[in-house]
């Protein structure tokens, strides 16, 4: 965030950025929204037919499995998508003191990315899923996500050559790391996976690096890039290293395909020995990013601080950190015999994408989103948008917690001789039965948050005549009179 | 780390290494494996409603239920002596303390080696018989060999019974005696014609095929299937390099759930998955892992699966799986008529009363895929032995 005067463009002002990225960034966040609640409503859905086997159970495209993919696409490239190149439009510009170029072709690209995305919902829902749990995007649907991307990245390609800067920020890194791994891990997902696939077996590894690829580095670039820049901007302190910045950000690219790979994988043994070694060094990773955040932040309670954009940032840091330690433990082959065929590895993909990315693209959207309408404008109903964190924050904890500790039991239960199906499944079932009440604290706050960005919108529409101010001053006005009447 | 062009290329570089790695490396390996399993047969593609099927597991997403993957476990290995080379010096130096003399083991070696003896015996016997009914001139030296030949297989056939007499001569039982004749004959790989000689040997005037058999499945287990392979490595090699004796190193479970449990016969690998459309090796042990699902009793009955996919609650009350109906067609069946023969049963009752009910084309499909996972020998993946807890003992 360093600037520099020398031979460059004048920085743009806050509000001319905001202003440039109003339309099309908030197109991308109300997307977001939308996405959300919708991966939250089928993932409860589908944890309710766990619970229930006959809910639903005649419709042919409601299954477990369908339910289960759907979630995670709508969640991944739905919210995911949508929230993250929100976000990165908006702080590329700010990096680089520019407006966003190209706007239009934002809007376009984001049509067509919520095209992709629905398309593949209903090509899942089709039976048109290409097998790989965790990426299941239908052929069709892959060509038009890669092209919505590419005309979204096109404008923050021109926006960022539109200015010079003498030093780029870390979330910069991590930006342009993310803006080129997703057409890298889409492309060769689609390629070699779908539209051309690998022979048998291969499919695996390839499957295996594409789900983790997006997971590990897509999403980890774009939410750590969120905290990278949030947090020290909201607490007014530079980032306390750079070269902490720089190891973390090449370790998680280096080694974020190759991580979590199951012990028991039908696969060569170098292949498994060698993810068993990439968790292991992925401490590495944990260590440069958790003590550069910590340092950062050193005597500053984010999780206690006021500003919510803070704690979400703050919850994010840790459920990122809490998430690199699981994904460390792997370096144990005992620990992932265990836990390789139960919930654990649901459970602690929740933690990742509710606890560390969910969180850090809200709070940048809670920060964002009112300065990109208006300069004085502000939540309508700023406490409720704190029940999206508290709600979430509540989640996770109850799925992490309940879904790995109940894991192990039914994952020791495998490894026993001699427990018959009936137990085996009982201690499959038991985690998501506490899990479930994650999920639905995610599905309300989901809706919450979907809420209040209308809200929000509204205002910015209709000022004083926008539903929630008409609902304030109805409430003021029957006090009034409640007030006046005590009195006479 | 300033210049967003660098920063690119580093990161296209860095995620490359992933790359290669990941999906280059194995694509290249595994796009290049055999489908012969060496003896002879293949490892085949699915055909007809099994390859179907593939289709019909996948749309429904079972993959996030069940799991195709047996995993590995801790095992030892029982060394299985099939067939005694023809030093006997260099089998009991190699052999070692794992052979004591005088044992069960010990015996049947020494028999065995005296098949091999007589049988050396009598092919001198015969070379020498041979070679004095082809020469133009009867020599002293060609008769005095053939006096020795049969001297020498006299020697070593008395040897041979004294021996034999030694082990079997305080078991009354014949069909005792003739067992161990015969696992020794069978180890020793030697082959007799002779008639005379068989008698002499005791062996009949023809085996029989329960003696053929014998032999053919005789074995002396060197070890308890316990062994590491440190433990018994000097003796594998010694075996095959220096004694010349045929062997088996058969791989026993000592703590392997998959296999003890009966989820599979063996560890999963790469070729289990080589003809699939799509590689679905599944997410969470919820329901049964099936990798061996085709070897398993479960579908041996084709109305019992058919009716635990319409309502799996029918076969097993606490069943968490739901139920496929979707998968089936209900039919009315007026009074009078009979069902269809494919219509699912239940104690001999239709499903639905006044109804048949009846598979789909791809409830049948899904039932010939699952057929076809088994987990059968390959040689990269040996059957392993499931010890009863009665062979512990």
């Amino acid at each position: 965030m360093s600037e520099s005067t020398d031979n460059i463009a004048p920085e743009a002002t806050p509000e001319e950025i905001n202003a440039s990225c109003r339309w099309p960034v908030m197109f991308l966040f109300f997307s977001a929204a939308l996405w959300l609640v919708k991966a939250a409503i089928i993932g409860v859905m589908g944890s309710v037919k766990l619970h229930m086997p006959e809910f639903l159970s005649d419709i042919s495209f409601l299954t477990y499995g369908h339910l289960q993919a759907n979630a995670w696409v709508a969640f991944l490239f739905g919210f995911g998508g949508n929230a993250g190149l929100g976000l990165t439009l908006w702080m590329l510009s700010r990096l680089r003191g520019a407006p966003l170029a190209r706007p239009g072709f934002v809007i376009a690209g984001t049509v067509l990315w919520n095209v992709g995305v629905t398309a593949a919902l209903v090509g899942i829902t089709l039976g048109d899923q290409n097998g790989v749990a965790g990426l299941e995007l239908p052929v069709y649907a892959g060509r038009v996500l890669l092209i919505g991307q590419a005309f979204i990245a096109f404008s923050a390609i021109l926006t960022y050559f539109s200015r010079r800067h003498k030093q780029l920020y870390p979330s910069t890194w991590y930006l342009i790391g993310a803006l080129v791994a997703l057409p890298w891990i889409v492309g060769t997902a689609h390629w070699l996976l779908a539209a051309a696939p690998v022979r048998g077996a291969a499919q695996i590894p390839v499957g295996h690096w594409a789900t983790t690829s997006l997971l590990q580095v897509w999403l980890g670039c774009l939410g750590l890039a969120a905290v990278l820049y949030f947090i020290p901007k909201i607490i007014g302190r530079e980032l306390f290293s750079r070269q902490w910045a720089a190891f973390g950000f090449w370790m998680l690219l280096l080694l974020g395909g190759w991580v979590n790979l199951n012990s028991g994988s039908p696969l060569p043994v170098w292949q498994i020995k060698l993810s068993q070694f990439a968790n292991g060094l992925f401490i590495f990773v944990v260590i440069a990013v958790g003590w550069n955040l910590r340092q950062t932040a050193r005597g500053v309670p984010l999780l206690g601080s006021e500003n919510l954009t803070l704690k979400f940032m703050g919850f994010a840091g840790g459920a990122w950190v809490v998430s690199g330690l699981f994904t460390f433990c792997n370096v144990f082959p005992e620990w992932n015999a265990i836990l390789q065929f139960t919930y654990a590895n649901t459970a602690l993909r929740h933690l990742f994408a509710w606890g560390f990315f969910a969180m850090a693209m809200l709070g940048g959207i809670y920060y964002v989103a009112p300065r990109l309408l208006g300069a004085d404008l502000d939540w309508p109903c700023g406490r409720t948008v704190r029940w999206v964190y508290r709600l979430i924050a509540v989640g996770v904890i109850i799925i992490t917690l309940t879904g790995v500790g109940m894991a192990w039991g039914h994952g020791q239960a495998l490894q026993q001789i001699g427990v018959d199906a009936t137990t085996l499944q009982t201690k499959a079932i038991k985690p998501m039965r506490f899990a479930i009440f994650g999920e639905i604290l995610f599905m309300v706050s989901s809706f919450i948050f979907l809420g209040s960005l209308l809200c929000l919108l509204s205002r910015n529409c209709c000022g004083e005549l926008s539903p929630m101010a008409l609902w304030r001053q109805i409430r003021e006005a029957k006090i009034e009179g409640k007030t006046e009447g005590g009195a006479q | 780390m300033n210049k967003a062009p660098w920063v690119f290329l580093g990161v296209l570089f860095t995620l490359s290494l992933s790359w290669w790695a990941m999906v280059y490396g194995p694509a290249l390996q595994l796009a290049g494996q055999s489908a012969d399993k060496g003896d002879g047969t293949a490892v085949l593609p699915r055909v007809g409603l099994a390859k179907q099927g593939e289709q019909v597991y996948r749309e429904n997403g079972c993959y996030y239920c069940h799991t195709r993957t047996a995993t590995g476990g801790e095992f030892g290995y029982e060394l299985r002596l099939s067939q005694l080379g023809g030093d006997r010096e260099v089998t009991d130096e190699v052999l070692g303390a794992i052979i004591s003399e005088g044992d069960e083991n010990d015996r049947l070696i020494n028999l065995a080696f005296e098949f091999k003896y007589v049988v050396t015996a009598k092919k001198a016997l015969d070379d020498a018989n041979k070679a004095l009914t082809d020469a133009k001139e009867k020599t002293p030296e060609l008769k005095d060999a053939v006096v020795v030949a049969k001297e020498n297989l006299s020697n070593k056939t008395a040897s041979f019974e004294k021996v034999n007499s030694d082990i079997t001569g305080d078991i009354t039982a014949q069909d005792e005696k003739d067992t161990i004749l015969f696992r020794a004959y069978g180890l020793s790989g030697v082959e007799i014609k002779d008639k005379a000689l068989m008698i002499q040997l005791g062996m009949g005037e023809q085996i029989i095929d329960e003696h053929r058999k014998i032999a053919n499945e005789a074995i002396i287990k060197l070890t308890d299937g316990k062994a590491q392979w440190v433990d018994i490595e000097g003796m594998v090699r010694g075996l095959k390099t220096r004694a010349g004796a045929q062997f088996k190193l058969q791989p026993v479970a000592i703590d392997w759930p998959d296999v003890q449990n009966g989820v599979a016969l063996r560890q999963s690998v790469t070729r289990d998955f080589m003809h699939d459309a799509h590689a679905m090796p599944g997410v969470m042990r919820l329901g049964p892992n099936l990798a061996n699902a085709g070897g398993t009793t479960a579908l041996a009955d084709s109305n019992q699966f058919y009716v635990h996919l319409y309502q799996p609650r029918l076969i097993n009350e606490k069943s968490a799986m739901p139920p496929y109906r979707y998968l089936f067609r209900k039919i009315k069946v007026n009074a009078g008529e009979t069902s269809p023969k494919n219509a699912l049963k239940i104690k001999g009752k239709d499903l639905v009363a006044g109804y048949a009910v009846i598979p789909t084309e791809k409830a049948e499909a899904l039932f010939e895929f699952l057929k076809s996972l088994r987990t059968d020998a390959l040689p990269e993946a040996p059957i392993v032995d499931n010890p009863k807890p009665a062979d512990d003992q």
